[in-house]
This record gives C-alpha cells, structure tokens and sequence, in this order.
C-alpha cells in the first residue's frame, strides 16, 4: 500500500478584480474545480498554456497561496483516500470532516505548519530573481533548513556542503553571491535548496524554461538522479510537453482553470481523448523534419477567466463541440446576427432585431409575417459546421411577427474515467464512464 | 538558384566594461531566395548579433572589424566604411570614431531598412509602438518605402470603368488560374494596382457571392481635385515631386496629402492581416496593440515586415514568447508565406524541434561562428559537427520507448576570453592535438552540407 | 579533501577570499571610475571633517568660540578678501572665513538631524506600511498624504509661532515634512521588492514574516534609502539655510550659512563678497553631495555591476 504525498478535492482560487475595496464581485476563476492526488515517488506532469492555472495549481497544492474553497491531503495512505472518496460520494461529511482533521493540510497553523513545510517546498522558473542577490549561497540553500527547524545552524552549514556536492556545484560556491552564476548554475543552487530539508514533494515551476538546451539536459538528468536517490514525488509544470513527457509517470493536461485529461503519460501523449489535448499535442514542434504533419487547427483564443465560457470552457473552440457543451443565448446571438444581418441579409429583409430572453431562449423580431422560419433552418443546417454555436438550437417557432428561438440545456463536464487510469473532462466520453460503472 | 543574402569572414566584437567580448569571430553565411534558413544557437554563439548585424542595428560598442562583408543582392553595404582592424584594437581604438563609424553605416542602410531587410522580434509587446493603432504602424511603412505603390493603387481605382469591371467579373467567375489572369488583365489595361484589391475581396470569409460582387463593382471611384491627380500621379511614377514637397511641409496642406497616402495605407493593411489569417481585420486595423492577443501582435509584426515584399525577412525568436498551439500557426503561416510569395526568411531560435517544422536548411551557429549548414533532413538524420550531434541528443522527443537525455559535459564558453583554436575543442568527444590549435575551415562535406571541424579532411 | 577538514578548516580553506571584502572592492572600483562623483566626496569630506574638528577640536584650527561670531566693534564695515581676512569681512566686522567654519558645522550637524531622522521614520512607517498591507497601509498612506500637502513654509511658521524661535524648531518642522517623502519612497521599494520570487521561496521554506522582513527586504530596501538620503542632504541644506535666511533664526547670535548670508544682504552692492561666498559654500555642499549620490546610485544598481 503506498501513500498518496498530495489529495487536492475540488481545489478552487479566485482572485479579486478591481473594484473599490472589493465591493465589485468580480473574480478571475483561476483555478477552478481541481482534483488532484500524487503517490509517493511519482511525477505528475502538469501541462498548458498560459494562464490556464498551472501555476497557480503548483503554489495552492504546497499552501504558497490560500484556496478560495476546496480540500489539500498530505501524505494520506491509500486506504484512508479511498474512504475519504467514498465519504465524499455519500456526503457523509462527518467522515470526511475527521478524516481531515487528521490530514488536510488547510487546517494547520503557525508552527505546525511550518514543520509541515520541510516536507514540501517548490523550485522556481526564473533562477535571476528566485534568489536574494544580497544573499551569499550558502545562506539561501541553509534558510529552509533553519526556518523549519530541521537543523541547527551548525549543522546546516555542513549540510550545505553536501548538497552543493549533490547538485554539482564545488564547495566554493557556497561563499559566492548569486550575480556571480550563470543561469545554470542558479537554478542548481535553487534545487539544493529545495531539497535541502529532505522533503517528500517537490513543485518544480517550469524549472528549465530559461536555460539553454545542453544545460537543460543537465538539470533534467540531476533532477531524475536526486528524485530516484531521495525518493521525491515531483509535480513537473511546464508548457514543454517534450520535456513532460520525457520527466513524468503521469500528465494532466489544464485548461482555462481545469484539468480537462489526466493519466499516465503515454496514454495521454499517444492516445490522447479530449478535443483540446488532440489539439496541444499535434501542435508540439518535433525535431523530425519531413514527417507527414497532421495539425488540429483550433480558432480563437483562451478564455477570459473572469467570464469563462459555461459548460465545458473549450466549447467555442471545440472542433467536435455539439448541443450539450455549453452553449447560451449570448453566444448564438452573435453568430444569429452575423447570418441574418450580413451574410445573408438579403433573405431577411423585414427582421428588426433579435434579443434574449434568457440563457436559453432569443426572439426575433419582424416587421411582417414572412416564414423567416422556415429559411432560417435551412441556412443554419448549411452553416452548422462554420458556425458553431447553431448546433444548440432546439427549436424555431414563428408566431406572426415574433420568431422564439429555443437552445438546449448544457451539461457541465465531470472527469469520466475512460480505461485504466486515463480520466477525460468531455461529454463525448460521458457513456464510457456510466459503462464503467 | 538566386543568393539574397552573402555574409563572409564577418567578425563583430563588442566592448564592455568587462573586456572586449567577442560575438561573431568570421561568419560565413548565404541565403538563397525563396528559402527559410534556420539560424540554431545557444546563448553567447552570437546569433542575435548576426541577426542586429546584417540589419545594421548594433549598439554604439559593437565593433565591427575590417575584412567581413555582407552582401544583400550583390550589394556590400560595410564596402565603403573605414573600419577598424583587428590589430588596431589596442592602440588606435577610438569609442567616439566607433560610434560615428556605426551612425554612418545605420543610416546608410536605413534606406533599405523595410524595403530591402525587415526584421520580427522577440516580443511583439515590445516591437511595436504601443500608442500608436496598428493599422498606423502597417500604413506608415509602406507609405514610408513604397509610397508610389499606394498610389497606383488610388489611380487604378479611379481609372477603371464600369464595363471594366464587368469584365473582370466575367473573368474571375470563368477563368481557372484567377491570380495570373487578373494581373495580366490589369497590366495589359494600365490598371496596375487593382488584382490586390480585387483577389481580397475573393477571399473575404464574410460576404455571400452577390455581396462579393457588389464590391467589386463598387471600386469605381470619382476622380479627385485636379491637385490630388497631380500629387498621386507624380508619386505613382516616382517622379520629384517638385512644388508638392513644399506644400507638402505646410501645416495643414500637408495633412491632406499625407492622408489620402495613409489612408490607403490602411486599406492595404488590412489585406495583409487577412492574408495573415486574422479574423475582422477591418476592425483590427484600428486597435492598438494592448487589445490585441501575443499571436495576433506577432503577425500584426510580419505584417509589418512584409509589407514592402522585401528581399529578406529575419525573425529573431519570434515564437519563444508564444504558446505551443499559436506558435504553431505562426509556423504554419510562415511555410505559407515562403511558398505563395516566394519570400526569403532568416529564422534564429535556440528551438531545434520549432526550426524543424519550418526551415529549409539549418546553420548551427557556436562561437560566434557557423560550424555546420546543410539542409534540414541531414542536420537532423545525418549530422557531422560534434557540437551538432549532442544538441540533438540533448532534445527531449517524445517515444514510447523511455530514452536518457545526453547532455554535452561543460558550459558555452565566455566570449571574453574563448578558447584556443576550435571554440568547442574543450567540451569536443572527438578533440585532437590540431584542435587546440587552429580553428577548422569551412569544408563542403557533402553535396550542399558544410562542416568546421578536423574530423572531415585535411586543412 | 574537503571531506576531512572539520568546517572551520574548511572556511579558511575556501576562504581565500572573503567575498563581502570582493564586493566592497568592486563597488569601490565602480565608483572611483566615476571621476566627478570622487571630486563630491571629496568635498563632502572636507565639510564633514570641518564639522568633526569644530565639534570636538575647535581650537585645532584657530577657533576659540565655536558657537558665536566674533563682532570687530572697531571696524564694523565689510571689507574685501586680505591678508588678515583670506575671506574678507562682513556685517559687524565678522570674519568670513572664522564664520563659515563654524556654521559650515552648525549647517551639516542640523542637516544631517534632519535627513537621518525624517529617513528612519519614513523608512519604519512605508516597511510596516508596504509590508503588511491592507487596512495599515491604506491609514498610513493617508496620513503621509496629509503630511505631503502641507507646505513646509506655513508649517514652518505655525510651528514657530507657537514653540518659539530657535534652530531645533526650524529642523523639527522640517523632519515632519520630510518624513513623508522615505515613507512613500520605502513603501514602493517595499512593494516592489515583495513581488519578487524569492520571497516566495521563502515563504515556501516555512520563513516567518518578521524574518522575511529582516532578512530579505531591510538589505534590499536600504541601499537605494541611502542613495535617497546622501542626495537629499543637497537639498535639505538648501531649505534649511533658506528658512533661516529669511528670518527664521533665533535673535541670538549662532553661526549659520543662511542667516550669515543675510547678515550681508544689506551690504550687497558695496560688498558682494559677503553675500556670495556663504551663498557659493551651501551651493557647494548641496551640488558635491549631489554628485556623490550619483556615483553611490552607480554603485547600488545592481544591472551596471554585473556588465
């Protein structure tokens, strides 16, 4: 039985926009609605694109930042998990309440909290300010160490040693100030103090994004050598899904504030379900010139996460998005517009305007009594696949001079479990899961 | 096939405070036309300096030594300059008669700047001016270099009949090859100008068939005040512009003529961002640059740079700031580029895997110097340089199977005090006595496949 | 090897350089390269040295009353530059160059009560203000926003109305208009300095606060408070003489720059000197501590250290 270093349950961070003292009710929907475990010894790559919360994922999962909502486990066993699922499924939330009594990691303050964090600790992206310039070397590997209580300031200095040895660095470093390294060496000295108290977990925040590809080989090798020796799970974000893949045991993949795939990589890399992960992964530039490229050409771009797209966040760009996605009447009153005010104004003549009435309902209004229905159908049946919020529409009823335009209700997205240990956040997948079950 | 682009022995040291660091130590390096060249390099091999320099765009303590060249179309633009030679450096250096050295040759080349050589940045955040709309920055540069095609565009419009224009009608809903036809239909009428403005209302996504026509037919244009004839027709044939550039510096008269020159600009501007795949490029030409997304103000960028159709287009990085999935358009839409407008491009990227999706060939630069070229099947299946072969080693590709990344053992060297002989003997597998000593030539290897190294033949 | 020596061995071993020594050679390479910034500290030295000697030793420089003018009743006229008086003489027979001397420490001692103290309460309220944030800070900006519309002149005169005149009131309402501006100068370099990462990484480590604080933010805030303060010492010797020169002083005979400048005023057209040079020495002081400032900026910025 292995424990689980990480158990993160509906993980939510919304941070607060504007507004005068917080009285606008606006929020950016970071991270919103994550699950997430980590066994021990094991590296979860974390992918996407920028602003997709990966990031912000990494600092809530080590207590860096505070969750808006949601539930952190640290080193749980799997048998408690597994009835803390259970519980969570019943609602029996007495269970779940003891049970983080014990584990959470949300519940700790002050001192235990920070005995917590020689357990836990995060290397950063950028090595030129991730490190105090008025520092010396040996100061900022020693001050986990210290600010922990893992060790006495005696012994911390000669465990600095060691570590400078571990990472590849000569003992003389540990006198110098960071503005004398390179960016390589930086960064080794960031991962000496990240492993400086032994933890069990370790965030590594696009550790290699600013360093050259022969270095990058380096610090890649050292990591893989240092995780297998010290026995540390790692969460490995990055937006280089080669360099992912070539690091982890599983991928999840996040989008707009979710994790919209998740399992072991090369299911993820290779056979990869959710629209948006086809997408990524064709895109990815490969050093195989001359290979037959097939890309997923996605339009648009991410979503503002202040007003993300409802239902399933990649619905507007989805290529194989269809009536249950998440469409509302904003979204087809655009696309409606467009038809009948441009593209095709000449069939339309005698409409004045079209507005909504709710999230699922708009109405058209004419001057005359003309069967606009009917020739509205045809032209959205031909203009479906450009335009694709139309494949939500239900109905279209004209009666006399008003049109009621009738969309169909969404359905927001679980993580289905589509085989073994691959789960996919898309309804396409939605029948899989209830078989599994 | 055609050379654009010619470097040879170009050696650019640059003076610091900390001593002379020494970014390119004689480059030789040829771009033919219609190809994209990838530029490959660690930090400190010089790659970006290659990129300032043929662009004459170095800073003030960026010397450039005497003996290398560049040629762009036959052309050396340091032939006429007194610089400096390598053993004057000690003594007769002089920072001021640098930096007047340097102004001299920026300005003699910001002629050709943008009609010749054009140039995409890392950061379109920054390579483009933030208070100014982007159709503006679009618009300026052609009125800047081309000005006499915005006007032929303006004749063509008003030249041009009704019956004309049925013509054209006629033609494009039969013909097979629209393009060439048009330009011959236009070029045989005296109606250069009009095929662009013609084929981006073919390609318009949001107009039915019926409103296609309609804008056609709607080119036509009245003819204009007898002053504006003048102007646009003296500067559609390039002729002096005689009493306009007098009216032209008068305050207000001078806005009038600019205008009718910028506005077109604009027109133009907005076929170009279609043709880049930028939706409502209508309305896009009045946005400025913070409304924009990292990929639409990248091509907002090319745009820029091939508005005047120059010979040669360098991008510096131009996707390490952008996603994987915009990065990937941008690719695309180069590919595109290259192959409809016979374009030529210099693409510089530390990225080998980015330069694989698009290149034609690769120079692997270290050093400040090209150790290997060849097309891009051999640098990659079939590479010869040392250096070459643990780069490709050290990229992390996707398999099934698992694989161990192999790095190559030390670090890029200082470029203020390089290494002996061949820059890469200290970190080099395959180093031999002669390595330490000399630094290899250029050898063609194979057919059309360049090596510096003395593994592959006498010297 | 290593391995074997206990620590200190090892230290000593390593240590065959010290490399807060190194550091301080190299800023002290970038600044002496700066050929005008060398000429301000020299010349700040100089007054600081004047100051020092009057202070403890005034009769190492021939002065035997440190803390008045010497009035000649006998020949009260201003005189010009001669052998007795190098600097000539002004209002009551005053020697020039005796005068100067003195006030020169009257001046730099006030001078400095005035910048070190309004800079230690400035820096203390924009850390805790910066720092902690929230509620605090949105107070404590307020209130320095209220101190920053004040004009030092009306406050100046207010404070003096009421406490009476005399040089202590005039530094004292000087330091509350200046504390302000370090607040809101501490508070920015506060703010930016906490969006860095590692601050992040020590939150991470499990660093508490107040050590963060100590440890991460004091040592980067400070050097760019000392640049603010070494150049506003030029500024703060330009106010203080000009409140004292318009009549601020206390009726009482102390030596200092502005009220020696005014003792001439009434003489300037027969004996300009006498108006000129105590003018030129605070011009002096305030443009050499300027250009001292700006070789220290020189120094501090960490971009043009690392070329």
């Amino acid at each position: 039985m292995t424990n689980y270093i990480i158990a993160a349950y509906d993980l939510k961070k919304y941070f607060p926009v504007g507004g005068f003292l917080f009285s606008s009710k606006q929020t950016v929907k970071a991270v919103d609605g994550v699950n997430i475990k980590i066994k021990e010894n094991e590296v979860l790559g974390l992918v996407g694109e920028t602003g997709c919360g990966k990031t912000t994922l990494g600092k809530l999962l080590i207590r860096l930042i505070e969750p808006t909502s949601g539930e952190i486990l640290f080193n749980v066993p799997e048998e408690i998990i597994h009835e803390y699922e259970q519980a969570l499924e019943n609602k029996d939330y007495k269970k779940t309440g003891k049970i983080s009594k014990q584990y959470s990691l949300l519940n700790k303050k002050g001192s235990e909290l920070r005995k917590l964090r020689r357990y836990m600790n995060i290397v950063f992206q950028d090595p030129y300010s991730s490190l105090n310039p008025r520092m010396l070397v040996k100061d900022i590997i020693a001050e986990p160490m210290l600010s922990t209580g893992y060790a006495s300031k005696k012994e911390a200095e000669d465990i600095v040693f060691k570590l400078l040895e571990e990472v590849g660095l000569t003992p003389e470093f540990a006198f110098r100030y960071p503005h004398e390294l390179s960016g390589g060496q930086r960064q080794r000295v960031a991962l000496a103090r990240g492993i400086s108290t032994l933890p069990k977990f370790l965030v590594l925040d696009e550790p290699t994004s600013a360093l050259d590809v022969s270095v990058q080989a380096q610090i890649l090798n050292l990591i893989n050598e240092i995780k297998r020796k010290y026995s540390i799970s790692l969460l490995f974000i990055s937006h280089n899904i080669s360099v992912v893949h070539y690091m982890s045991d599983r991928i999840a993949i996040m989008y707009a504030g979710r994790v919209v795939e998740e399992g072991d990589k090369n299911s993820v890399i290779f056979d990869a379900k959710h629209p948006y992960s086809k997408a990524l992964i064709s895109a990815i530039p490969k050093p195989e010139p001359l290979r037959e490229k097939i890309f997923v050409n996605l339009q648009g771009e991410i979503p503002n996460l202040i007003n993300p797209p409802k239902g399933c966040r990649f619905h507007p760009r989805c290529p194989v998005a269809f009536e249950l996605c998440g469409w509302t009447a904003d979204e087809v009153l655009s696309d409606l517009e467009y038809i009948i005010m441009q593209r095709y104004a000449e069939y339309f003549k005698g409409i004045k305007s079209i507005s909504i009435e709710d999230d699922f309902t708009l109405n058209i209004l004419c001057e005359n009594s003309n069967p606009f229905d009917k020739r509205l159908l045809e032209i959205i049946e031909k203009e479906k696949n450009e335009l694709k919020s139309l494949v939500s529409i239900k109905s279209i009823k004209q009666e006399s001079q008003n049109i009621r335009v009738e969309l169909y209700r969404y359905i927001e997205p679980s993580m289905y479990k589509v085989n073994g240990s691959v789960y996919v956040r898309c309804l396409l997948y939605k029948n899989n899961d209830e078989k599994q079950r | 096939m055609e050379t654009v682009l010619n470097i040879k022995e170009l050696k650019v040291w640059f003076y610091t405070r900390r001593g002379i660091f020494r970014a390119l130590n004689g480059v030789n390096l040829i771009l033919r036309k219609g190809e994209v060249l990838g530029i490959a390099g660690e930090s400190g091999s010089g790659k970006s300096t290659l990129g300032l320099s043929i662009m004459a765009l170095l800073p003030y303590n960026a010397v450039i030594i005497k003996g290398g060249s560049i040629y762009i179309k036959s052309k050396n633009t340091l032939e006429t300059f007194d610089l400096f030679d390598e053993s004057q450096l000690r003594r007769k250096f002089s920072m001021r008669k640098n930096r007047r050295i340097m102004n001299k040759i920026s300005n003699s080349l910001s002629k050709l700047r943008g009609k010749l050589v054009s140039m995409v940045f890392q950061e379109p955040m920054t390579s483009l001016n933030p208070l100014l709309q982007v159709g503006y920055q679009i618009a300026e540069t052609i009125v800047a270099h081309n000005s006499s095609y915005l006007a032929k565009r303006i004749l063509s419009r008003i030249k041009v009949t009704n019956s004309d224009l049925k013509e054209v009608l006629n033609l494009v809903t039969s013909s097979n090859n629209v393009e060439d036809e048009l330009k011959r239909y236009a070029k045989n009428k005296g109606l250069e100008g009009i095929e662009s403005q013609i084929l981006y209302i073919l390609g318009r996504k949001d107009l039915s068939r019926t409103r296609k026509e309609r804008a056609i037919l709607t080119l036509k244009e009245k003819k204009k005040n007898f002053l504006t004839m003048n102007y646009l027709k003296r500067v559609a044939e390039n002729r002096s512009l005689g009493i306009y550039s007098i009216l032209d510096r008068l305050p207000f008269v001078k806005r009038f003529f600019s205008r009718i020159l910028l506005k077109e600009g604009y027109r133009r501007a907005v076929e170009l961002l279609s043709l880049l795949n930028i939706p409502h490029a209508e309305k896009v030409v009045y946005m400025y640059p913070h409304e924009l997304s990292g990929g639409m103000r990248q091509r907002v960028a090319i745009a820029i740079a091939i508005s005047n159709n120059p010979d040669i287009i360098i991008l510096d990085e131009p996707t390490s700031a952008l996603d994987v999935i915009v990065q990937n358009q941008i690719l695309q839409l180069i590919s595109e580029l290259k192959s409809k407008f016979n374009l030529s491009f210099i693409f510089i990227s530390h990225d080998l895997s980015v330069l694989a999706e698009v290149c034609d060939r690769i120079a692997i630069m270290y050093g400040g110097r090209i150790v290997e070229v060849a097309p891009i099947d051999k640098i990659f299946y079939e590479p010869l340089h040392p250096y070459t072969k643990g780069l490709i080693k050290a990229i992390p590709k996707i398999t099934k199977e698992s694989m161990t990344l192999e790095s190559i053992p030390g670090t890029v060297p200082d470029m203020r005090n390089p290494p002996s002989g061949c820059m890469f003997h200290p970190r080099c597998p395959y180093a031999m006595e002669i390595c330490r000593k000399q630094i290899p030539k250029s050898i063609e290897y194979n057919k059309d496949h360049f090596v510096e190294c003395f593994l592959y033949g006498e010297q | 090897m290593s391995k074997e020596l206990g620590l200190i061995g090892r230290r000593n071993y390593l240590l065959k350089r010290n490399p807060r020594l190194d550091e301080l050679k190299i800023s002290f390479k970038i600044f002496f390269s700066n050929p005008t910034a060398v000429a301000g500290l020299v010349i700040t030295l100089l007054y600081f040295i004047d100051t020092f000697l009057v202070q403890f030793f005034p009769w190492a420089i021939g002065i035997h009353d440190p803390n008045q003018y010497i009035i000649n009743p006998y020949n009260p006229v201003p005189t010009p530059p001669s052998p007795q008086h190098p600097l000539g003489t002004t209002y009551g027979g005053i020697d020039l160059l005796d005068a100067i001397l003195k006030s020169i420490r009257v001046d730099v001692e006030y001078t400095l009560l005035i910048v070190l103290s309004g800079a230690l309460i400035g820096l203390v309220l924009g850390l805790v203000s910066g720092f902690f944030g929230g509620i605090m800070d949105e107070i404590l900006m307020r209130i320095t926003d209220i101190f920053f519309s004040i004009p030092y002149l009306v406050l100046a005169i207010a404070i003096i109305f009421v406490l009476g005149r005399s040089l202590d009131i005039v530094a004292l309402s000087l330091i509350i208009v200046w504390w302000p501006l370090y607040a809101r100068y501490a508070r920015g370099q506060t703010l930016s300095i906490k969006q860095m990462t590692f601050i992040e990484a020590a939150k991470a480590a499990g660093t508490r606060d107040f050590w963060i604080m100590f440890r991460h933010i004091i040592p980067n805030v400070l050097p760019p408070i000392f640049v603010q303060i070494s150049l506003d010492l030029g500024v703060v010797v330009g106010v203080f003489s000009t409140l004292t020169f318009i009549g601020f002083s206390p009726t009482a005979n102390i030596p200092e720059l502005g009220y020696l400048t005014s003792l001439g005023l009434n003489f300037v057209s027969i004996a300009p000197w006498a108006v000129i040079i105590p003018g030129l020495v605070i011009t002096i002081f305030a443009l050499a501590v300027n250009l001292m400032g700006d070789g220290l900026r020189d120094v501090i910025d960490p971009r043009r250290r690392s070329v």
